[in-house]
């Protein structure tokens, strides 16, 4: 985004905060979805209690988690867990909103984290990936759906090569209800570019809010299917300062957002630990 | 199981590794990228062991040093990968190039094969559960049943009970007759030792019996469920320990960026792992002052309440 105020994580992150609503118990991924959570509870939902798979539910964020089951990531929690025990809660109805990630989403909304094929086959694919996690029991099972990707060629596909969280499936009425899903399904597919919902009727992605200074010409080039724009197209606003500083105070060393390149940035632990210690509030 | 009790079973981890991690055996271990059993894979690497079946929920480094090392046969499991750090490089290498060998994969979700590992632990022969369904996770894996609820009528999904030959599982604190003691989230670990034909517990320390005693809420596997006990201090590293260590993310992020390539990947074991006599030898590569720093860190936010 060059010469932005911000960049496009950090937009995605602000785009996604706002999907979450006071007092929802949220299951999120590591990584730009905790952000998004740990911003959305500085503003308009700060009851937000998050719940990771790792079995911690309702931790408090005093320093940034890598992975679910950092120790970070029971830092103060309400209640620590089997993992286990939190997808049957998540089946039993108690959770509100999941944010997933994806390499590939379909139109109706159904992800990949499997495997990219690339021409050649599940046991050998050109791009093997994680796998589903607890992504595919949260598409299952969970109330709503909130999906986060880069809108980049080759991820928005008429039909994705693996299935492996369920979205509306084909799109038929009640697709979900048959194959003995409880869920609700997606809401939203936060990209850098613009936000897209889903039709209540047809189950099929649209474009819903575009990003400033976005064209719709540019989205519609990276989306394999003819997409389809809603009546009343939204315009994003452009992020807040207070949003911004939100976004970077979750993550004060920019190793989520950063990366690599940020990692090598620092002069070592003992950097880390004075940044973690000194944004901690402990 | 009662000729597994005795009042004491510690041992040395090369011990615990020889007597029950065989070749061609099958294997889970305990933590949830967190609280990993880093220590216990490397010395499966230093001895040689192959053809290992890994039933598990989401892996890091346990896995892919395991796949990079040629230990692995087959993976029957969740999620394989480095959380916000990125793909798991040698995952990748075995999966989609064969090097140095292809595993083969099942894939599960988290939630279907933590059931999998909670009918194992009660003993029944199967679980149902409504995560998988519709999805090409059923399409790929033929052991996932889809059945209509005998009561209700919805469909459902049945996932067989996991029984490994072997569970290795780190905890805080244990003492020698095999309690074992978690502070922090616990993932799956009580049914996978129970599920597990034999179960070894790594523990960053020793405690007596009477101290346990003291906080029986926090034993997660009872001794009867153990058949051995190994002193493993920062037994996780890099990954965390919930009240002893954080989570070292810049010897992580190192060590990702080493994997990519096959050869730094060799080199990096050879340092770390195959150059290290035992875990004391990882450590004092590692730092024992860098140790120290991430226990400092992690006690400033959390430990066991005194």
């Amino acid at each position: 985004m060059g010469d932005k105020r911000y960049s496009a994580s950090e937009l995605m992150a602000i785009m996604t905060a706002k999907e979450f609503r006071d007092w929802e118990v949220a299951f999120v991924g590591i990584g730009i979805p905790l952000v998004a959570g740990i911003t959305a509870k500085r503003f308009h939902a700060p009851n937000l209690n998050i719940v990771y798979e790792s079995g911690c539910i309702g931790p408090q964020k005093y320093r940034v988690d890598f992975n679910v089951g950092d120790s970070s990531a029971a830092d103060g929690a309400l209640c620590l867990t089997s993992e286990w025990r939190v997808f049957s809660d998540m089946q039993c109805g108690y959770y509100d909103v999941g944010v997933l990630g994806a390499a590939q989403v379909d139109k109706y909304g159904n992800l990949n984290t499997t495997a990219i094929f690339g021409g050649q086959d599940y046991q050998s694919p050109k791009v093997r990936l994680p796998g589903s996690g607890g992504g595919n029991d949260i598409g299952s099972n969970i109330g709503r759906v909130v999906v986060m990707l880069r809108l980049e060629p080759l991820r928005f596909v008429e039909k994705v090569d693996y299935l492996t969280t369920p979205g509306f499936l084909d799109g038929s009425p009640g697709a979900r209800k048959k194959a003995g899903l409880l869920g609700s399904g997606p809401a939203a597919v936060v990209t850098d570019k613009a936000l897209f919902r889903f039709d209540r009727q047809t189950r099929e992605m649209y474009l819903d809010t575009i990003y400033p200074g976005v064209n719709i010409e540019e989205i519609k080039a990276l989306v394999g299917w003819d997409l389809k724009i809603a009546p009343q197209l939204k315009t994003a606003p452009e992020p807040t300062d207070e949003e911004l500083e939100a976004v970077r105070a979750a993550d004060p060393a920019n190793l989520i957002m950063g990366g690599a390149a940020a990692r090598k940035s620092l002069a070592g632990l003992d950097e880390y630990i004075e940044i973690t210690v000194k944004n901690s509030g402990k | 199981m009662t000729d597994r009790n005795n009042a004491n079973k510690q041992m040395s981890l090369k011990d615990a590794v020889r007597k029950y991690v065989t070749d061609g055996c099958s294997i889970t271990f305990g933590g949830f990228i967190g609280r990993d059993c880093v220590a216990a894979a490397h010395e499966i690497i230093r001895q040689g062991i192959k053809n290992l079946t890994v039933i598990d929920d989401s892996k890091t480094d346990v896995m892919d040093l395991l796949v990079g090392a040629g230990a692995v046969k087959r993976w029957e499991g969740a999620y394989l990968g480095y959380g916000a750090i990125g793909l798991a490089p040698n995952i990748r290498r075995s999966v989609e190039k064969g090097v140095p060998l292809k595993i083969e994969l099942e894939d599960w979700s988290n939630a279907g094969i933590s059931m999998r590992f909670l009918a194992g632990s009660l003993n029944v022969p199967f679980m149902p559960t409504r995560s998988m369904l519709g999805t090409d996770i059923v399409k790929y894996n033929q052991r996932i049943k889809l059945i209509e609820d005998p009561y209700e009528g919805a469909t459902v999904a049945l996932v067989p009970a996991a029984h490994p030959d072997v569970a290795v599982i780190h905890v805080q604190r244990a003492d020698v007759m095999g309690n074992a003691q978690v502070w922090g989230f616990t993932g799956n670990d009580e049914n996978k030792a129970r599920a597990a034909r034999h179960t070894i517990i790594t523990c960053e320390e020793i405690v007596s019996t009477e101290e346990i005693r003291r906080r029986g809420n926090m034993t997660l596997i009872p001794f009867y469920c153990v058949d051995a006990v190994v002193q493993v201090p920062y037994g996780c590293h890099p990954q965390s320990c919930y009240g002893y260590y954080a989570y070292d993310v810049l010897f992580c992020g190192e060590y990702h960026e080493s994997a990519k390539d096959r050869d730094n990947f060799l080199r990096w074991l050879d340092r770390y792992v195959l150059g290290a006599a035992d875990h004391l030898a990882y450590c004092e590569k590692v730092g024992w002052d860098r140790l120290q720093k991430l226990m400092g860190l992690e006690r400033r936010f959390n430990r066991i309440p005194g």
